[in-house]
């Protein structure tokens, strides 16, 4: 069972990953004219459209890494410490740190990207968004060398 | 219910005070509630490890939603000329500042 959850909130977080990105792209690096190549397609999507994805998808791979969090804590974090893995073990600190405040500005960003014609929060929506990404990224990669450093062995 | 008007008020304020509440609950462990992973029991407040280790990332999320919910509610309902000012940057710039906070209060994880 926590191995289809893992997989699962895996699943979940790729298809996030890809949300963000495209919209973090397209806020940052927007296209200018007619995109031709693989990357120009990727920057010339519309951001608004990712809002409520993102959301959703937020919460559902947070809420699944929450309920998988006391496997990891019993049997991965505790082997971690043993093997004296420092760094691997910081870096899922930052990560449920850093998931965490994004679930706090969840509904912020979901406010500020209603209205994306509003001027005044420009800034605020691109910066958000950015955050988003990074927690997101960073979150996707510490799962992944966690689940190779210590794999279904769970 | 929030008013048009507050709704800004509302999301700014909660995602700085969450920040700020979420950082001070895990330096202090301000838990609302523990939960023991060996024996799949929760707690209220924060009690020590017995069976196994104490979980409180959960109590510090909910301290932390709730505490902010409540300032945010209070902060919406607060005159409008009070927070006509409010910097909307103050919902990234807050969680920016905790999420730097906790890379400094991890720093021995990658220091040795």
């Amino acid at each position: 069972m926590i191995v289809a959850l893992l997989i699962l909130h895996g699943l979940l977080a790729v298809a996030l990953l890809g949300a963000v990105t495209h919209q973090a792209l397209s806020v940052w690096l927007p296209a200018r004219k007619t995109a031709s190549s693989f990357v120009a397609r990727m920057r010339g999507v519309t951001a608004t459209s990712y809002v409520n994805a993102i959301v959703v998808l937020y919460a559902l791979t947070a809420l699944l890494g929450g309920i998988i969090y006391p496997t990891y804590r019993l049997n991965v974090r505790i082997v971690l410490e043993q093997m004296q893995l420092h760094v691997p073990n910081g870096a899922f600190e930052l990560k449920e740190h850093f998931v965490a405040l994004g679930l706090g500005m969840l509904p912020a960003y979901w406010y500020f990207w209603r209205a994306p014609e509003a001027i005044e929060h420009a800034r605020a929506r691109a910066v958000l968004t950015a955050i988003l990404a990074f927690i997101v990224w960073w979150g996707f990669l510490v799962g992944h060398v966690l689940n190779n450093i210590r794999g279904f062995d769970l | 219910m929030i008013a048009a008007r507050s709704k800004p008020v509302f999301v700014i304020t909660f995602a700085a005070a969450y920040a700020i509440l979420y950082v001070v609950s895990v330096q202090y462990n301000l838990a609302l509630f523990t939960y023991h992973a060996a024996t799949e029991e929760f707690h209220f407040l924060v009690q020590p490890a017995s069976d196994g280790p104490a979980m409180y990332w959960y109590g510090w999320l909910a301290t932390s939603a709730l505490g902010a919910s409540a300032i945010a509610a209070l902060t919406s309902w607060l005159p409008s000329a009070s927070t006509k000012r409010l910097w909307s940057g103050l919902a990234w710039s807050t969680p920016l500042v905790v999420m730097i906070v906790f890379v400094y209060i991890l720093r021995r994880y990658f220091m040795q």
